[in-house]
């Protein structure tokens, strides 16, 4: 763990928080059949903070975001070039299965999607099941931490055993939180995890984010700049280049990012000039 | 290497549950990639071996029907090979003809019923529309040698018309029926609602909506249905067998006995004389020529609908 | 939220404005005439073979307890031909469904995006090839080579000829290579229906289940099929239905001997096919019987569709939101 400690500054020359490293992103470039979509980014996610990506659609955050726990495997002509490193091991190159690096690097998606055809305890210990872990004991345990975890153990306690369509939106999301929760993963990725839900379910899941991060890293791509600000320690700017394809601009506490960044551009887009 | 504060229900719990997890699921990980390795193997042998049977009667039909096809075979009445001449079989024009007609019979009974019946279970909740629906579902799923014991009970047996073209091509829309009211219920439920509105909105009687918007639009899919429908009905030989009497004679009436294409290779496959055997390849290969042409022209005109609805 | 396939039209959503039947005109009376006349012709149906069949039902009643068919006096018994019909379509539905499944999911997990549809396409194609063709492939191709070389070799092992009975009868025509173009001949059907099942599973699921750690079969079973499972139901019910209700391809392959026969090697009959073999010769009350097997055929046909949408309806409702 130490030799991640080591530099002072990130590799982008920026001051970073000091904190011990999560994950380190070091010139990663993902392209689609040879059309590159997001490359350059460089930066360093600080354990136990909130690390947001934020720009204008077509930036590359979600596509940035993806290749963190390697989605983009599933893309025919999909390639991912740098290094991403996860407690300095390279989720691509190093001695560590895409299983396995999913079971550690967790993600919620942008719309609730629980398992239909399960309940909502089976959905709770789905990740732990994958896993190989069969012991009940072990599962109900679990079930019952990640759902007091995601806040939802209180409305649902009593009614495990329905599917779990039956929840409302924001409810169905945090079960999805609890899902990736179970399998106490180191990092969480959460692709816009409120943009389809309503303000006061939005409040909830925002409220567990700032809970959650004394237990799991959090980076989340979000669309809405007050969401960056309220939630986030740390921000990463993303923009599209002239070729289409979006770059890191500015990577910084997301206290600089809204007041004083270092990049004219940045301040454009936090500002609402642009976007 | 672990966070363990915050939110755990009790610290030492939690620190034990997930040392547990995390050392169960490392254990059963290399296995868990071993199966899942093994069963996507099994798929790839799986379309292998569906492929295989598949692929040979495509090449099969080829090989042994292209050399079959010549002038004779499609403008020639058939004939009885003998010991002196075993390779006379003459042609199949009787059975070319035999098909094209029952299929144009079949479809001027089956397309007007089949295609309003299915407006009506696309646009009314009656009664009667559910229960044409459970109706028109389970014929569609009926063994066709049933149409064909219906066309002999009902036709030759009880109207006494005989064996005839006309009791095939009854069997025949039978047949079609259903998978017509079913297909143009389908299209024309997928109707945007926003255009039968628009023309309430202008004003316009429902049943001119009906027929001025909601049935042009929905054509295309119908018409996909519909010729569907015929490529079934063209390969069918089980409801024509019992009932036209396979003539041997080119006939275009309805009331004349008639042969079919699959009903001659029915009739012709276990015939003692070779030639008669090769030749029904040669039919298979026609045949199967038909209901691709059928079936790639229904697929045209569903994307062409999806052209037009975007 | 859940997105399922949508195989049966459902009542419930049938448009609220319903344009044709809300006007009592020409047109809506024309819709209700064809649509009661649609209705008769298939009671006709029902009745006409029904009624045909009576005097087999009343005089001998030996249906479904005789093995035996012989015209022109009787009796008339099935059995044979509903254990053929039995025999020939499970094991036909088991291969099919094996060997379909696992080919759906090759199709939509394995093969390159580019040559999906092709074989989507070819699929399709071969799904409505007509029965006969199937057929006359097995009889003239598959039969021959079941002859010399898979039924002796099935022969060589222990105690087979025990179980499937001794090779080489009727040119290579059996219960067993009858079961085998069926399953060639259903399982484009099969796979038809179930790699578009398997392909409309939302994406969002398959990445949720993966990114919690899942290999991709453990993705396959535990979230895609079940998510797919309706119109699985879908696709095996209508496979077994095409294979019991098939005719001409059994009558070619299946030998046409009405011997109630468990040997697989032996050749034997089902009830379709039976009922077009033996038409043409008969007579007077053999057509009664006939008419009767076709009551038979009917009621499994009927039965198998009551069944799946029985299914189909419970399964919904169990994923809908109650």
């Amino acid at each position: 763990m130490s030799e991640l400690v080591e530099s002072e500054t990130s590799p982008l020359g920026q001051p970073r928080s000091g904190g011990p490293v999560a994950m380190r992103l070091e010139n990663v470039a993902v392209s689609f059949n040879g059309r590159t979509a997001v490359r350059d980014a460089t930066f360093d996610v600080t354990k136990n903070r909130v690390t947001s990506l934020i720009g204008p659609s077509g930036s590359g955050k979600t596509t940035l975001l993806r290749a963190l726990n390697r989605l983009h495997d599933l893309t025919p002509g999909a390639k991912v070039s740098g290094r991403i490193l996860l407690e300095g091991t390279d989720i691509y190159r190093g001695n560590i299965t895409v299983t396995e690096l999913r079971s550690r690097v967790g993600m919620v998606f942008q719309r609730p999607n629980p398992f239909p055809t399960m309940t909502i305890y089976e959905n709770a210990v789905s990740g732990l099941r994958f896993n190989g872990i069969k012991k009940k004991a072990i599962l109900d345990e679990a079930a019952e931490s990640s759902l007091r975890a995601a806040a939802l153990w209180d409305s649902v306690s009593s009614r495990l055993k329905v599917t779990a369509g039956q929840l409302s939106g924001g409810e169905q999301q945090r079960l999805c939180i609890a899902r990736a929760l179970a399998l106490d993963p180191e990092v969480l990725l959460m692709d816009e995890p409120t943009s389809a839900l309503d303000p006061i379910a939005t409040l909830h899941i925002e409220n567990l984010m700032t809970t959650l991060k004394s237990r799991v890293t959090i980076i989340i791509v979000t669309h809405n700049m007050q969401q960056a600000a309220r939630i986030s320690d740390d921000c990463a700017f993303l923009l599209m280049g002239e070729d289409r394809a979006g770059e890191l601009i500015e990577f910084d506490a997301t206290e600089k990012i809204f007041n004083n960044p270092a990049d004219s551009r940045t301040l454009d887009y936090t500002l609402g000039r642009f976007g | 290497m672990m966070n363990v504060a915050g939110l755990a229900p009790t610290p030492d719990t939690g620190h034990e549950l997930r040392a547990e997890i995390r050392r169960t699921s490392q254990n059963a990980r290399a296995r868990r990639v071993l199966v899942s390795r093994v069963m996507m193997t099994l798929c790839a042998v799986a379309i292998t071996l569906a492929a295989v049977p598949l692929v040979m009667l495509i090449f099969e039909l080829l090989q042994k029907g292209i050399p079959v096809l010549d002038t004779t075979f499609f403008l020639k009445e058939p004939q009885s090979p003998t010991l002196l001449s075993p390779n006379a079989t003459g042609g199949v024009s009787n059975a070319i003809i035999g098909t094209l007609a029952l299929s144009i019979y079949a479809s001027i009974m089956a397309i007007p019923v089949g295609v309003l019946a299915g407006i009506y279970l696309a646009e009314s909740d009656s009664k009667l529309a559910s229960v044409l629906r459970i109706v028109s579902q389970t014929m569609a799923g009926a063994p066709s040698i049933l149409m064909g014991l219906f066309a002999f009970s009902f036709i030759i047996q009880d109207l006494h018309i005989g064996f005839s073209a006309l009791a095939g091509s009854f069997a025949l829309a039978v047949l079609m029926l259903p998978v017509i009211a079913i297909s143009t219920e389908i299209s024309v439920r997928n109707v945007p609602q926003t255009l039968r509105e628009a023309g309430l909105a202008l004003g316009a009687k429902p049943h001119k909506i009906s027929l001025k918007v909601v049935l042009p639009t929905a054509l295309s899919g119908i018409v996909t249905g519909v010729i569907l429908a015929i490529s079934r009905a063209i390969g069918e030989t089980a409801p024509v067998m019992l009932v036209i009497a396979g003539g041997y004679t080119d006939s275009w009436k309805p009331l004349d006995p008639v042969s079919a294409l699959p009903l001659t290779i029915f009739m012709n496959a276990k015939s003692e004389w070779p030639s008669l055997r090769a030749q029904t390849w040669g039919i298979a290969l026609v045949l199967v020529a038909f209901v691709f042409v059928l079936s790639l022209t229904a697929r045209i005109w569903a994307s062409r609908k999806q052209k037009v609805g975007n | 939220m859940v997105l399922l396939p949508d195989l049966l039209p459902q009542p419930e959503e049938v448009a609220e404005f319903s344009s044709a039947t809300s006007s009592r005109s020409w047109y809506h009376y024309l819709l209700i005439a064809v649509s009661l006349l649609f209705t008769l012709v298939s009671v006709g149906f029902v009745l006409s073979i029904l009624l045909k069949s009576l005097p087999t039902w009343a005089h001998t009643g030996t249906l479904l307890t005789s093995r035996v068919w012989q015209p022109p006096n009787g009796p008339y018994g099935g059995l044979a031909m509903i254990v053929g019909t039995l025999e020939t379509s499970i094991i036909a539905l088991a291969i099919a469904g094996v060997v379909g499944l696992g080919t759906s999911i090759a199709i939509v997990f394995l093969i390159p995006r580019r040559l999906r549809n092709i074989v989507a396409t070819f699929i399709e194609l071969l799904a409505a090839v007509p029965s006969i063709v199937y057929g006359l492939w097995g009889f003239l191709v598959l039969a021959p080579f079941m002859l010399n070389t898979v039924d002796p070799w099935l022969n060589s092992w222990p105690f087979a000829k025990e179980v499937l009975g001794t090779s080489g009868q009727e040119f290579g025509s059996s219960l067993l290579l009858a079961a085998i173009v069926l399953s060639v001949m259903i399982l484009p059907t099969f796979v038809a229906i179930s790699r578009e099942v398997i392909a409309a599973v939302p994406q969002d699921l398959i990445e949720a289940s993966l990114s919690l750690g899942a290999t991709r079969w453990q993705m396959i079973k535990d979230v895609v099929l079940p998510t797919a499972r309706i119109g699985l139901f879908g696709a095996t019910f209508l496979s077994l239905a095409r294979a019991t209700g098939e005719t001409v391809a059994v009558a070619l392959v299946a030998g046409g001997v009405a011997n109630m026969q468990f040997h697989l090697l032996y050749p034997g009959t089902s009830i379709a096919s039976w009922i077009a073999l033996e038409f043409g010769e008969a007579q007077g009350n053999e057509i009664s019987a006939l008419m009767a097997l076709g009551i038979l055929l009917m009621a499994i046909s009927f039965s198998l569709s009551l069944v799946s949408r029985w299914l189909v309806n419970r399964q919904r409702k169990l994923l809908a939101k109650v």
